[in-house]
């Protein structure tokens, strides 16, 4: 079994060696490789979900993968030029590159009598992100699915380097739109480090606000969202005008509807608590009316039960985290902190891993995170935080977005960042979904999908 | 469940919105007659993301909620781009979409227009340029309409579309 949780695999360059460092749950473990031979023993027999991390340092630094069964190309898709390494520093990062007669993609392989393939994607039928899907199918039933990734790679890590890191938010807040401020309140802690400043209580405050904000807008949507895809309108029709609701509530509050450039030093003067309290009040009743209504449609709960279940055994071994891994039975949250448990937060677990299992783990979300809000919403008085200067070195943070654990690192030297990395939640996710699949049918994958919402640009950087 | 059709039936139609809804009626006599005129009734969208950050889908996505109820205008999301009249455009042009899009573009039957939306497709969001990003959209496709916003708000995309079905004529 695996000993502590893989948290982000990554690397920085320097002058005669290649560091990599490896974040697990409680401890980081770094290697120096020399660059002559840049060999890489491969995580992968333990953490499943090293693999991607793994190819992806392949394809931006050269390195060389071994005692792993995966060494093809991630990020680097069929038209890639070879031997080109991007996030090495000799490579110019505005350089474009000249496309390559196509070189197939080597997919997974499963063989016996009647199985078949279905290639989806990468453009999907609704308003949806990219991203591929190869079924491995035994009649209607799934064998195996294939996740492939990175047609949005759009080079966010080499994008910020050489920036300076107080001039790096409209990039950051902009990674994946839907958890914005997740992201900037984990940009916030690396520059709080980085400058050794003290954050106020009542910004502390005011930007746990806005997260829980997010993840209301965030879950309603998905509890439209995944009853819309069992074939039942009826909730997106409800979810969809109580998400759009609480949408405009994070416009009133932040100027913005999604909450772009609202994590800064400042709490706006125009900030109204008696005004949002009347809001979660309503919207505490009216979830109560769903919930009430959506738990007692037994055709739906039909289509949820034991669909796409992930079990506790897979979500540990794959690292999972986020609403996927609390719906299998896993208490991780970046909130389990004093400060958190202080304000009445408890993590929310449900034990069937199932589509079911998700659905009510965000249903129960929502309902706790206007509890939190709550509690967090008071008269501020006006703050105004002065940064210090930058001082060199190397920052993390973490983040509980609407998905599960953000994880950010920034390398800062000479006051610019040399190194960005972060891990989106659904970094580690997508690699688990395949483990939900097989014995269900291929009409339950969208379902499946959408139960965990993961984001792919957040995924493809 | 008779608690919920209470709720229903109190609720009434929350579509109406009194904020733009003047406005938008003097301009919905304009869009309704350009979408019967160049589009027989019904305006079919195919949505591409080539790069985004995904807000634009959030928002496009918010187009089909209660309060915008964009079909009601004759406009909907389509499947296919062979069902598809216009290409809506949203994110930066990445590397690795770049063919993806100009297949589904080639799969639109003529007569075919490209609305780009957000800041994104023609680089005008915050993001610089890379190895991964192919420049501004309108260096690999006829750009016919532009959405600007970061992302644009659900009512700014209905006016942009109803820009869109001005220029037309």
């Amino acid at each position: 079994m695996t000993s502590s949780r893989l948290i982000a695999r990554y690397t920085i360059e320097h002058a005669d060696h290649f560091e990599v460092i490896t974040r697990y749950a409680d401890t980081a473990e770094t290697l120096h490789l020399p660059k002559e031979a840049p060999i890489l023993p491969s995580l992968a027999a333990e953490h499943p979900a090293a693999i991607w991390f793994e190819r992806k340092m392949q394809d931006d630094f050269s390195l060389r993968l071994e005692g792993t069964w995966d060494t093809r190309p991630l990020v680097q898709q069929e038209h890639f030029p070879h031997n080109t390494h991007p996030l090495l520093t000799s490579f110019d990062a505005t350089q474009s590159l000249t496309p390559i007669s196509a070189h197939p993609y080597p997919y997974e392989t499963v063989d016996g009598d009647g199985v078949f393939e279905v290639p989806v994607g990468p453009i999907h039928a609704g308003i949806i992100e990219p991203g591929h899907f190869q079924f491995f199918q035994a009649g209607e039933r799934i064998l195996h699915l294939e996740v492939r990734h990175f047609y949005k790679h759009r080079g966010i890590e080499k994008m910020l380097e050489g920036t300076d890191p107080l001039h790096a938010w409209p990039i950051v807040e902009r990674i994946s739109g839907t958890e914005s401020l997740a992201y900037q309140i984990a940009w916030r802690d690396i520059l709080l480090q980085a400058t050794r400043t003290e954050l106020p209580e009542s910004l502390r405050r005011y930007h746990a606000l806005l997260l829980e904000m997010e993840r209301i807008v965030h879950h309603l949507t998905d509890l439209g969202f995944i009853p819309n895809d069992a074939g039942f309108g009826a909730a997106l029709a409800i979810a969809s005008r109580l998400a759009e609701d609480a949408r405009r509530q994070l416009k009133t509050l932040t100027g913005h509807r999604f909450g772009f450039g609202a994590v800064r030093q400042d709490i706006p003067a125009a900030y109204d608590p008696q005004q949002l309290l009347a809001w979660v009040k309503q919207l505490e009743q009216e979830l109560q009316t769903f919930s009430d209504w959506i738990l007692d449609v037994p055709s739906l709960w039909d289509r949820f039960d034991t669909t796409g279940i992930l079990s506790r055994d897979d979500a540990l071994t794959y690292d999972a985290i986020g609403v996927v891994a609390r719906a299998s039975g896993l208490p991780l949250d970046r909130r389990d902190t004093p400060w958190y448990r202080e304000l009445g937060w408890e993590c929310i677990t449900e034990t069937s891993g199932d589509v079911a299992a998700r659905f009510l783990v965000r249903l129960r979300e929502v309902a706790q995170s206007l509890t939190l809000i709550r509690h967090l919403a008071e008269d501020a008085a006006p703050v105004n935080t002065r940064l210090g200067t930058i001082e060199d070195g190397r920052y993390e943070a973490f983040a509980e977005s609407p998905l599960g654990e953000l994880y950010l690192t920034a390398d800062l030297k000479g006051g610019r960042i040399k190194r960005f990395f972060v891990r989106d939640p659904s970094f580690v996710n997508w690699q688990v979904l395949h483990r939900m699949m097989p014995g269900n049918i291929i009409a339950d994958f969208p379902l499946i999908n959408k139960s965990c919402d993961l984001s792919y640009a957040g995924n493809d950087l | 469940m008779v608690r919920f059709w209470e709720q229903r039936a109190k609720r009434g139609i929350v579509t109406e919105h009194p904020e733009w809804e003047e406005e938008m009626a003097a301009l919905r006599k304009g869009l309704k007659k350009g979408i019967h005129k160049h589009f027989a009734g019904s305006l079919a969208i195919r949505m591409v993301d080539s790069g985004s950050c995904n807000a634009c889908e959030a928002e496009c996505n918010a187009l089909s909620n209660p309060y915008y109820a964009l079909e009601r205008l004759g406009i909907h999301f389509v499947a296919s781009p062979r069902h598809a009249d216009v290409m809506l455009l949203s994110g930066v042009m990445t590397f690795n979409m770049l063919p993806h899009v100009l297949d589904a573009w080639e799969q639109i039957p003529e007569p075919k227009w490209c609305i780009t939306l957000g800041d994104c497709p023609l680089l005008e969001a915050p993001f610089t340029q890379t190895y991964a990003i192919e420049g501004p959209a309108d260096t690999h496709l006829p750009i016919h309409h532009h959405i600007p916003g970061c992302p644009p708000t659900p009512e700014e995309i209905i006016r942009g579309l109803l820009e869109f079905l001005k220029t037309l004529g």
